[in-house]
């Protein structure tokens, strides 16, 4: 057989064993061992376990379960709450205040705990309700939720770039440097649309008292004493501090991501034993059993996939697809537009993890080629996969709205998404124009490379 | 990434296997077997944060470079994921691409579940048995790691081959439910 039918036949049974609703991990190690029996030496299928295992074994790598650990220890603490009630008493005066607060809650809280679901979550259970409660319409509420949510896989430490990182073989330590400005930029954004949205809501609600309608609690002034403000502190600082300290850890040379994993695991655990009093066993085992349960799934998923990458290196497949995209001659730009309209297609059906491993092989080398930063590239990436977690069909971010505040109608929080989708692809093309957002901060901290 | 919250929580529904007890007794051994594995696993991770944070501890103190620390961390979470593979399944907690079974009718779902059960059950006895082929030929030849530190690789090799076997009993055990009608899992997927 050709590679062209061999790689056409590699992409068919792939979507076939995916669609059969076989497990992602299961599936993937199908195909590729399939393949391996028909195309490679026999001798090959005696090294799967081995190649599965030494893929895996890399210290990188394993750093994931202990972000989990720290994300789970986090999330399923109050400490979302608490950081969301102390900035939004210290916000309340500035006008859309509390859409604001929410938002640089959920950076703040996604920057600590590394995840989406567990931000929208913890923020989602306090800041839903409150916005709602202060006149908010329900679908604009969930959006700030949803869409402040997805910064978790973009601020470090973020689990997508560690992934990317090892798949684009980039420095990690300049990945996460560089999520922070566009995570920055989506805070603005984010932060800036909640203030116009807010006022507009309000400038709506008092046209309608003046005309004699209900009073909208928009027209409410909330009053918050400097001590009721400054009694909040005590239980955020110590998260903000762990923040701080494993970003000081990180880069300030004294521990490698892996080390930095494990310290803020352990620290987030203390931290949570100290401040809640969660430290008896039956308090923490459910949070490291959800470390394991999805640790054990992506790490499955990531070390098939590397598998399945191999094979698909191996029989020149993922070269033959690069060199027929560079052919093309597609100028810089549409080839960028192309590659991430197929990551949002991908998105629709694949987690992150496997879009990123299964994909780089291929899109890769045409995008170096052409003259790209693949560290900017990385980021770009995962604001595109972020998307992903607020549109449907896939909207995991949405689902777990739907939890936190199930009597908004899923239309209502499909709908109060939408104009962060937009904020998000504005945001993509803000960082095309000027690519210094992505790489100024790695550059200056860690020198140009 | 949904670390941190579960949308699906709940335990893992209890076979309806009344009419076998031999299939019931293996069910209820398999569960003991991985909820004792899952409490293993995780003293396993705490203990990975602790060597990690160990490291840095010293390094930073004591000025002193730890050579095992890495390799230690290594062996513990390959151990404790592989380990803990089995007890995910059982939860039904490996995500696959459902689209497909909302659009089935309930008797041709179950049909694609119990063939997607056994061709995952034939996928992972392989790699079983080849994890198993790898750990002997480890210890049958002393091979160790290329650190300085050397520790032997039967170790982690070992703990995948057990993980795996156990992976792949669990899924024989489901794939034979779903033949026995007692699983259900077919229509609720």
């Amino acid at each position: 057989m050709s590679e062209l039918s061999i790689g056409l036949s590699y992409g068919a049974a792939t979507l076939l064993v995916m669609f059969s609703g076989m497990p992602i991990a299961f599936a993937l190690g199908t195909v590729a061992v399939t393949f391996m029996y028909f195309f490679m030496p026999a001798s090959s299928l005696d090294t799967v376990t081995q190649n599965v295992y030494e893929e895996m074994a890399s210290i990188t790598l394993l750093s994931i379960p202990l972000f989990i650990m720290k994300g789970a220890a986090i999330g399923k603490s109050p400490a979302g709450q608490d950081l969301y009630s102390a900035i939004h008493a210290w916000l309340h005066k500035v006008p859309g205040g509390l859409g604001i607060a929410n938002v640089f809650a959920c950076a703040l809280f996604a920057a600590m705990a590394g995840s989406s679901p567990a931000t929208c979550s913890a923020i989602g259970s306090a800041g839903i309700p409150e916005m709602r409660k202060r006149g908010y319409s329900p679908g604009f509420a969930a959006g700030i939720i949803a869409a402040g949510g997805t910064l978790g896989i973009l601020l470090p430490p973020s689990i997508v770039m560690i992934l990317y990182a090892v798949a684009a073989e980039q420095s990690l330590g300049r990945l996460f440097l560089a999520g922070i400005g566009p995570g920055l930029l989506l805070v603005a954004l984010f932060a800036g649309y909640a203030v116009v949205r807010a006022r507009q809501e309000y400038k709506q609600a008092l046209v309608i008292y003046q005309q004699g309608g209900p009073k909208s609690a928009y027209l409410i002034e909330e009053h918050f004493t400097l001590a009721q403000k400054v009694e909040m502190l005590p239980r955020v600082l110590p998260f903000v501090i762990l923040l701080i300290g494993v970003m000081v850890a990180l880069y300030g040379g004294l521990a490698t991501p892996s080390e930095t994993a494990g310290l803020g695991g352990l620290m987030a655990l203390g931290l949570i034993a100290v401040v809640y009093g969660i430290w008896r066993p039956k308090d923490v085992a459910p949070i490291l059993t959800s470390t394991l349960k999805e640790s054990t799934m992506l790490m499955l998923i990531i070390g098939m996939s590397l598998l399945y990458s191999y094979v698909m290196s191996h029989l020149h497949i993922s070269q033959g697809a690069a060199q027929w995209i560079v052919a093309m001659q597609l100028s810089k730009w549409v080839l960028l537009a192309v590659i991430l309209l197929m990551v949002i297609v991908l998105g629709f059906f694949l987690p992150p993890v496997s879009i990123i491993l299964m994909t780089a092989p291929i899109i890769l080398p045409p995008l170096k080629a052409a003259g790209f930063d693949l560290i900017w590239f990385g980021v770009v990436m995962t604001i595109v996969m972020e998307m992903g977690l607020i549109h449907p069909p896939v909207g995991l971010n949405i689902f777990v709205i739907k939890n936190v505040a199930p009597d908004i109608p899923l239309k209502d929080v499909i709908w109060g998404v939408m104009p962060f989708v937009g904020l998000m692809f504005g945001a993509v093309f803000l960082l095309c124009l000027f690519p210094g957002i992505v790489t100024g901060l790695p550059n200056l901290v860690m020198g140009v490379k | 990434m949904s670390h941190g919250f579960d949308l699906d929580a709940a335990p893992a529904p209890l076979p309806r296997l009344a009419g076998n007890s031999a299939l019931a007794m293996l069910a209820r051994s398999l569960n003991w077997v991985n909820l004792q594995v899952l409490r293993l696993s995780m003293v396993a991770l705490v203990l990975t944060s602790a060597v990690l944070t160990y490291s840095v501890a010293t390094r930073y103190f004591f000025k002193t470079a730890t050579d095992w620390q890495d390799e230690a961390s290594v062996f513990l979470l390959v151990g404790a994921i592989f380990m803990c593979t089995a007890y995910v399944q059982s939860m039904r907690g490996h995500v696959g691409i459902e689209a497909l079974a909302t659009l089935l009718p309930a008797s041709v779902n179950r049909v694609r579940a119990t063939v997607v059960d056994i061709v995952s059950t034939l996928f992972c006895s392989f790699f079983a048995w080849k994890s198993w082929a790898l750990f002997h030929e480890a210890w049958a030849e002393g091979q160790t790691t290329s650190s300085s530190f050397a520790p032997p690789l039967w170790i982690p090799y070992s703990l995948m081959a057990v993980g795996m076997s156990l992976l792949a009993l669990q899924l024989l055990l489901q794939s034979v439910m779903h033949v026995a009608g007692g699983d259900g899992e077919g229509d609720a997927k």
